[in-house]
């Protein structure tokens, strides 16, 4: 009986791995705004995670490049080091829990973040230490609707509105995910404001083979009020579930 | 000026009740003239306090630097800007601004970095010298660090701690270093104790990368000029910064300075009007005195308006004479008092406002206005005052007031 269960799935498996347009349509109206939200959410997990990542920050003063080395383990573990420019090369953030330490190579120094800086830049990005720390899913935050179902600019999209729950300890007054129709993929999550202005734009470009799937390779966040600075993430390498020791994420392997 | 004779010989005609009058009245102008000088030299010294303290009698920013604290907006000329102030004999000490992460052990904390020059701000300000612990920093630049009191004790520092110092630095890269605490800085003020680090400014533009920007000038010549002279003086031209005076800076300020001078209004009315009736009682009862004398005037054919006039002459001559006296006995006063001052210690120990420790010696100032516009007023509150008992003269009966006894 097992067996023909475990028969069955893998043959639905399968039909779902064609591209069959009769078949797509049935599994497109299976999917409930949370199965999406999860999709893109699990799009970078795995319960470890390796990856290169080239950084590349524009400002309105100055903008430069970061060459990044990332690892992670579970929800809730994660080690940033900076292998470029020479100026920092072994700077590392260490994220345990909700708690975040930087190590400094050039004073030799540990220090722990505090909780008041947490809304501000990691390294002169876009993305602020809030963005490396949080762990939950959007769907757990969230309270979602499909607001769009079909296409635009000639691309079939889905457009999930995400109204933050009154409890959820979340900076956004509403978050925006708009998917590829086809393959679910995310190509722009909007965060808007607590006065429901857009704050900041991220793009999800350039989908080809990563970590073992198809997924976008390159991210780009720009903050609404300034559309001429942009933060780009380019996934140069990225592998899920390799074996990483826990000591890696210890204020000792940081000073490494 | 028959009448003013006439008026000087009336008044002496009964000495007690006059040397009575112009003791009052030049009292009251005495208090007058010494309660202005020290009600200015209180405004005068609070405002000196608080400027010369860190914030100067006036300040000049880049363009649009303190709408956004942005660290770019500095000033495009701070040398030329200096070197005027330089010339004109004005205090200028320039000051760049960096928001950062200071941390000690386990514990950080987000703070301001001042990027300053010690030797100026030492002849210039008075921050330099409030110091609770250890010392400020030294001329030459040696990596140390001045922090604010609550800043310290939130990071359970003390001098000699060593700090690390986080920052985002002008080209975007991570600006880090180790600094030592060499002195903390006594309360002044919430702002300086929460967040304040002042560093050497050649520590500053190593850490920030920032090339030397310069965000803003405080200026003090600690009360020689006027602040508004001071600002005519050295404001800049369109686009090389915007300068703004303590009025603006330090709004609370300013108005409480403008609150002390509607006091110093309600004080002086007060006075006016009690000289203003003394002097009216005076006239009132000298208008009494001689009726007889107005009947008679008046049976010989002096006008209404004569008498009057001849009353109003006498309240003139009698005020003016006591305001002299006056100004002469409140001037010695408020001489004294501006040479030596009240100390006010013996009675409140030491007076701080928001948290800046103040010199306890009260001193006077004078000044022109101070003692032009109480002479002036009491001149005319009494010459008024006596119109009244000048009129009631005037509209006597003459055979009524012959027989009156």
């Amino acid at each position: 009986m097992i067996k023909k269960t475990a028969l069955l799935l893998a043959v639905l498996l399968a039909i779902n791995t064609i591209p069959a347009p009769a078949f797509s349509q049935s599994i497109e109206k299976s999917l409930t705004p949370k199965q999406i939200l999860d999709k893109v959410d699990d799009l970078w997990r795995g319960e470890s995670s390796y990856g290169k990542i080239n950084m590349t920050i524009t400002t309105e003063h100055w903008s430069r490049s970061l060459t990044l080395e990332a690892w992670s383990k579970g929800k809730d573990r994660s080690l940033i080091k900076i292998l470029s420019p020479k100026k920092e090369k072994g700077t590392a953030t260490l994220r345990y829990g909700n708690n975040i330490w930087n190590y400094l190579p050039k004073v030799k120094r540990v220090i722990k973040l505090p909780s008041s800086m947490m809304a501000s830049a990691w390294m002169g990005s876009h993305f602020t230490n809030d963005d490396l720390v949080k762990e939950s899913r959007m769907a757990d935050d969230y309270t979602f609707t499909i607001t769009f179902d079909g296409e635009k600019n000639r691309k079939k999209i889905v457009e999930v509105t995400c109204i933050p729950n009154p409890e959820a300890a979340v900076v956004w007054g509403k978050v925006v995910v708009i998917v590829d129709r086809v393959t679910y993929l995310p190509l722009t999550i909007n965060y808007y404001d607590e006065d429901m202005n857009l704050a900041r734009i991220m793009t999800f470009m350039d989908v080809g083979p990563l970590g073992g799937k198809d997924r976008p390779r390159r991210m780009s966040i720009v903050p609404a009020d300034n559309s001429d600075e942009s933060t780009t993430v380019h996934y140069s390498e990225l592998e899920f579930n390799p074996d990483i020791s826990d000591a890696l994420f210890s204020i000792r392997s940081l000073q490494k | 000026m028959t009448i003013f004779r006439y008026a000087w010989r009336n008044l002496w005609r009964n000495k007690q009740r006059t040397i009575i009058t112009i003791a009052a009245i030049s009292l009251n102008t005495a208090i007058l003239i010494i309660s202005y000088a020290l009600m200015d030299g209180m405004i005068k010294h609070t405002v000196n306090n608080m400027t010369n303290m860190v914030v100067g009698e006036a300040q000049i920013h880049g363009k649009g630097y303190r709408d956004d604290r942005s660290f770019y907006k500095s000033l495009p000329n701070p040398e030329q800007l200096i070197q005027s102030a330089g010339n004109q004999n004005i205090g200028a000490a320039p000051r760049s601004y960096g928001y950062g992460l200071i941390s000690v052990g386990t514990k950080s904390a987000g703070a301001m970095f001042w990027g300053i020059n010690p030797d100026i701000e030492m002849n210039v300000f008075d921050l330099p010298k409030q110091i609770q612990h250890g010392q400020y920093l030294s001329i030459e630049a040696e990596k140390g660090l001045v922090l604010g009191k609550k800043l310290t004790r939130s990071l359970n520092a003390g001098v000699g701690s060593e700090i690390i110092v986080v920052v985002q630095a002008a080209d975007g890269s991570l600006g880090n270093d180790l600094y030592t605490v060499t002195g903390i800085l006594k309360t002044a003020g919430d702002s300086i104790d929460r967040s304040m680090a002042i560093m050497h400014k050649d520590d500053f533009r190593d850490l920030f990368v920032s090339g030397g920007r310069i965000h803003e000038i405080a200026l003090n010549t600690k009360g020689k000029l006027e602040t508004c002279e001071l600002a005519e003086r050295m404001r800049p031209d369109e686009g090389e910064g915007e300068l703004r005076t303590w009025r603006e800076l330090l709004p609370m300020l300013s108005d409480m300075v403008n609150i002390f001078d509607v006091v110093i209004w309600i004080f002086g009315a007060i006075f006016f009007l009690a000289a203003g009736l003394g002097v009216m009682n005076t006239m009132l009862m000298a208008t009494y005195e001689r009726i007889r004398e107005f009947g008679i005037q008046k049976a010989l054919g002096t006008s209404p308006l004569r008498i009057v006039g001849n009353m109003a002459a006498e309240a003139f001559v009698l005020s003016l004479f006591s305001a002299v006296l006056g100004t002469f006995f409140g001037l010695i006063g408020s001489y004294y008092l501006q040479e030596v001052g009240i100390d006010t210690s013996m009675f409140a120990g030491t007076f701080s406002f928001s948290g800046i420790a103040f010199d306890p010696v009260w001193r006077a100032v004078i000044s022109a206005q101070g003692v032009i516009f109480p002479v002036l007023v009491m001149c005319i509150t009494c010459t008024a005052a006596s119109l009244y008992p000048a009129i009631i003269a005037a509209r006597l009966d003459p055979v009524k007031a012959i027989y009156h006894v």
